[in-house]
């Protein structure tokens, strides 16, 4: 069989049976209980497109942009359907089109993606101005959840490490995470050093993992910012990524890129606590216990299905706390806050009330891997904090790095 | 005529655009429609005021759940307007003390179990969908579940149904005593596919957590051996909480999905379950290892933690879901066959797959008997529906014939009407149909299903057999 207007794999779109078992492990779906906005009838959708049934245009186009690209339906689909693929397929269909709206579309991914993420002093430069916006009170709404609350203090370039050379071990450090959560990075090598590594981060070619522009369908700029990611990081040393998103992006290099270096490269990539758990023989044990709500990430849950490493590296010196909501997504997704804002609200209200049945509080931290989710969390009203840092807190006490701010 | 009607309410409430409603054409089975428009409603004055459209209109109408069924029931006919309940999904209360909870017809089925958790309690119904059908769908389909062998299905649960008739009045069938004076409106509203009116509030039971369960899985090296050795556990009085079987193509897809530790190399497996006082459960638990060795059992393998407990189950549950893994579309029937006459059923329907050069496949609720055998198929390949299609017909006859009943659970819906015909008896049939027609004497509510055709007095003007084309 062919292919068509997509350039869908047909064996790919074949798989789902349509059994309807993803329905619940949705988060559009759970929030909107419309099957279009379900991945059964977004595959139903991509089938009538290609087969010619529906026009490539609204309200496919609108469908394709509804999904959260959580994947919580693949890790549900006994059939295996690789959702992901399919998705990114028809957003790299869709982007390309022609048509005054795909352009500007277009033009703004290329600034974004291309200029803004993976310039660190570009994005510093913005950081300080949204700061300001944020003291004015005008920042746009949409906007809210998907930048964190700004500080000059958040805004400090803490982390110590060398740049380049040869190390043991790369700290992958990225695009938000480098600029709006240092403290991570931070606890990360603290934690990285305790095994007795040396450790460098990569030189400013490796500014951006390009999972944006992946999951928006720009393929183009995701692969040149992946090439240059590859290059800044050469030699055999395992790459540790604390960000769920970018470590997900990075073990797709393979697939991105298509050849065997990147699959080499892709092979060398952990996340943190992944490694820690490999690399530590005594998990943490301490006396107190504090209560902990593990909020896995989805790009950690279901792309690299590693969440359980967290509970590993954390479980000896903390009491877990686990939502009863199956680990369904929160709603950040990358651009997802700022590009659908009412569905992505009403999804991150629904994982605050699991979050707060399972026990957090302003007293019981959220512990998640992923800046996305974290500053959705943290405008919801949550503390939040990385398992690095608590790993970090735990085996060295008073390394005297601020926590919050 | 229909979509402007219902585009005048919020159009979060009603849909009509084409990509959207082709979404609804059809549910888990196989069967085509079309529908005219689809709407949301929130509480039954909506479900009442789209039914009493439809009913000013003469279009007819089809609630739908999660379209999990697998018989066609939610497939719209004729332009009909679908009625969705997913945003009628809350539980509105539950009574620990007298264990029933009142709930909307879109809740899930586990989301309900989910919400009795904190008493200690549970919705019995267990469909191995049950992660994502509704209690409105299992009340229409009489669902049943691995669970239901010991504790009934859907219709030994279900207390009372606040429903909207097809004339679009309000209607409350059964209630909370015990055993109501009159007839049993509620039992027979209780599998009616969503003919005679629909779900809008559930008045179910809940059960109280077993004290203890014991998960136990047996592996064999021939199908005959496994099947003997349900028959002989039933034989034995011996009556598991659940009691299912997998061949051995099933046992090897579904592991694939969850690595539970499946055997991948036996023909058959057995898994069951136990439950009630710790001493009764260890007592049955060894009754049944003797019965399963005597049989031939390979291994038993007792579940030493819930967290194993729960991956047997979930690849229990994913078995239809799986298939996709080896072809892409998969033919099923549902029959109930008496459990004394399981080895042979099982071997003939073997050998009419067999004989068709077709590729069947078994998971079924081996306890009560309840066949799916399921034919894979690829639709891409011609020749092959049609192929299908004699073999599903000639084990249904062979199931029948040996004292079977069409369906266990999943219901007739579009797919198995035809069929009723071999099994009940015209006086039957017309006994049914007089029960629909005094409901829905126009014949709007879902009409073309379960019945066969020209039973229904309504029916006349509608058309009563599948287009062209609909199956695949
Ligand atoms: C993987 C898989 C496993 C399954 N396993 C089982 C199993 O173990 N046991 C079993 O019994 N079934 C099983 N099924 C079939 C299916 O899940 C059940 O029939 C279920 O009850 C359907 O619920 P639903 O919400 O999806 O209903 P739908 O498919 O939406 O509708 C089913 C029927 O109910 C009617 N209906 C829906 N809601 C209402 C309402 N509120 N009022 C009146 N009528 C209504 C519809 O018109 C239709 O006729 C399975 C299906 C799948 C895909
Ligand atoms: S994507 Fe998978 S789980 Fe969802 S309907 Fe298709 S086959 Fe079923
Ligand atoms: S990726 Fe997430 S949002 Fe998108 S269809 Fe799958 S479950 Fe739904």
């Amino acid at each position: 069989m062919k292919s068509g207007p997509l350039g869908l794999d047909p064996e790919l779109l074949n798989a789902c049976v349509s059994c309807g078992l993803c329905l619940p492990h949705c988060p559009t779906f759970r929030v909107t209980g419309l099957e279009i906005a379900s991945p059964r009838g977004r595959i139903a959708a991509m089938n009538a497109v290609e087969t010619g049934m529906a026009p490539l245009k609204r309200p496919f186009i609108d469908a394709m942009a509804e999904c959260v690209q959580c994947l919580g339906c693949e890790t549900a689909c006994p059939s295996g359907v690789r959702f992901g693929r399919l998705m990114e397929d028809s957003r790299a269909t869709i982007a390309h089109r022609s048509g005054l709206r795909a352009l500007l579309s277009r033009a703004f991914g290329a600034i974004a993606y291309r200029r803004l993420l993976p310039n660190q002093h570009v994005l510093h430069l913005l950081s300080w101005v949204l700061l300001v916006a944020q003291r004015m009170r005008v920042m746009p709404k949409r906007f809210r959840s998907s930048v964190p609350r700004l500080t000059r203090h958040r805004l400090r370039r803490t982390l110590n490490v060398t740049v380049g050379g040869n190390p043991d071990v790369w700290l992958f450090t990225g695009c938000v995470m480098d600029a709006w959560l240092q403290k991570t990075h931070v606890a990360t090598a603290a934690a990285l050093r305790s095994t007795g590594v040396r450790i460098a981060r990569p030189d400013s070619r490796a500014g951006c993992c390009g999972a944006l522009a992946a999951h928006a369908g720009r393929r183009d700029i995701a692969r040149s910012l992946a090439k240059s990611v590859v290059a800044a990081m050469p030699g055999a040393a395992p790459i540790i990524v604390n960000s769920a998103g970018c470590g997900a992006a990075l073990k797709d290099y393979g697939h991105l890129l298509g050849d065997a270096d990147a699959e080499r490269f892709a092979a060398r990539v952990f996340d943190i606590s992944e490694w820690l758990v490999a690399q530590t023989a005594s998990p943490l044990a301490t006396e107190a216990r504090t209560s902990i709500v593990i909020q896995d990430p989805c790009h950690l849950r279901n792309v690299q299905r590693t969440h359980d490493s967290v509970r590993l590296l954390l479980g000896g010196a903390f009491a877990l706390l686990e939502t009863n909501d199956d680990g369904m997504c929160c709603g950040a997704g990358g651009g997802y806050a700022a590009n659908q804002p009412d569905l992505s609200t009403k999804i991150t209200k629904r994982k605050a009330k699991a979050l707060r049945d399972a026990g957090a509080s302003t007293d019981v931290a959220v512990c998640s891997s992923n800046p996305g989710c974290t500053f959705a969390l943290e405008a919801a009203g949550f503390k939040v904090v990385h398992p690095a840092e608590l790993y970090a807190d735990c085996i060295a006490p008073d390394r005297g790095e601020p926590r919050n701010g | 005529m229909l979509a402007p009607r219902f585009n005048t309410r919020e159009s979060e409430r009603a849909r009509a655009e084409p990509l959207e409603l082709s979404l609804y054409s059809r549910d888990a089975g196989l069967a085509n429609g079309q529908a005219g428009a689809v709407c949301f409603p929130r509480d039954a004055s909506d479900v009442a005021f789209a039914v009493a459209t439809c009913k000013k209109l003469g279009v007819p109408f089809v609630a739908r759940g999660s379209g999990t069924g697998l018989a066609g029931g939610a497939t719209p006919l004729d332009d009909a307007l679908v009625i969705v309940t997913t945003q009628m999904n809350r539980v509105i209360s539950i009574d620990a003390a007298s264990r029933t909870a009142w709930v909307e017809p879109g809740l899930l089925n586990l989301d309900l179990t989910r919400a009795a958790q904190p008493y200690g309690l549970h919705y019995a119904p267990d469909p191995s969908s049950q992660q994502a059908c509704s209690i409105g769908g299992n009340v229409a389909t009489n669902a049943g579940g691995p669970h239901c062998l010991s504790s009934g299905s859907t219709t030994a649960h279900v207390l009372a149904v606040e429903a909207v008739l097809p004339n679009g009045e309000v209607a409350m069938l059964g209630s909370t005593a015990p055993d109501q004076p009159g007839f049993d409106l509620r039992g027979i509203f209780v599998g009616s596919e969503g003919m005679l009116g629909i779900a809008t509030k559930v008045l179910v039971k809940l059960v109280p957590n077993p004290p203890q369960i014991q998960t136990m899985l047996l592996d064999f090296m021939s199908i005959d051996e496994a099947a003997a050795t349900v028959s002989a556990i039933i034989a034995a009085g011996i009556m598991p909480a659940a009691l299912e079987m997998m061949d051995s193509r099933i046992t090897a897809a579904v592991e694939d999905f969850v690595g539970a530790g499946y055997p991948r190399d036996a023909a058959a497996v057995l898994l069951v379950e136990v439950d009630g006082l710790s001493g009764g459960v260890d007592h049955q638990a060894s009754l049944i290892t003797e019965i399963g060795r005597a049989h031939g059992a390979r291994e038993v393998r007792l579940a030493r933690s819930e967290s194993e407990r729960q991956l047997l189950w979930k690849g229990r549950k994913s078995a239809f879901g799986a298939i996709a893994r080896i072809a892409p579309d998969y033919y099923l029937h549902d029959a109930v066959v008496p459990r004394s006459k399981l080895v042979g059923v099982l071997r003939t329907i073997y050998e009419i797959a067999d004989s068709h050069d077709l590729t069947m496949m078994n998971v079924f609720h081996a306890g009560d008997g309840n066949l799916h055998p399921l034919i894979v198929f690829d639709r891409r390949v011609i020749g092959v529906w049609e192929r299908v299609q004699a073999a599903g017909t000639e084990i249904l006859e062979r199931c029948l014939a040996a004292g079977g009943v069409l369906s266990g659970e999943h219901g007739i819906g579009l797919e198995k009407r035809a069929m009723m015909a071999q099994f009940f008896s015209e006086a039957d049939l017309e006994l049914q149909a007089r029960v629909a027609d005094a409901l829905d004497p126009h014949g709007l509510a879902n009409p073309g299903k379960v019945l066969p055709a020209g039973f229904r007095c309504g029916e006349v003007g509608i058309n009563r057999t599948l287009p062209e084309g609909t199956w695949i």
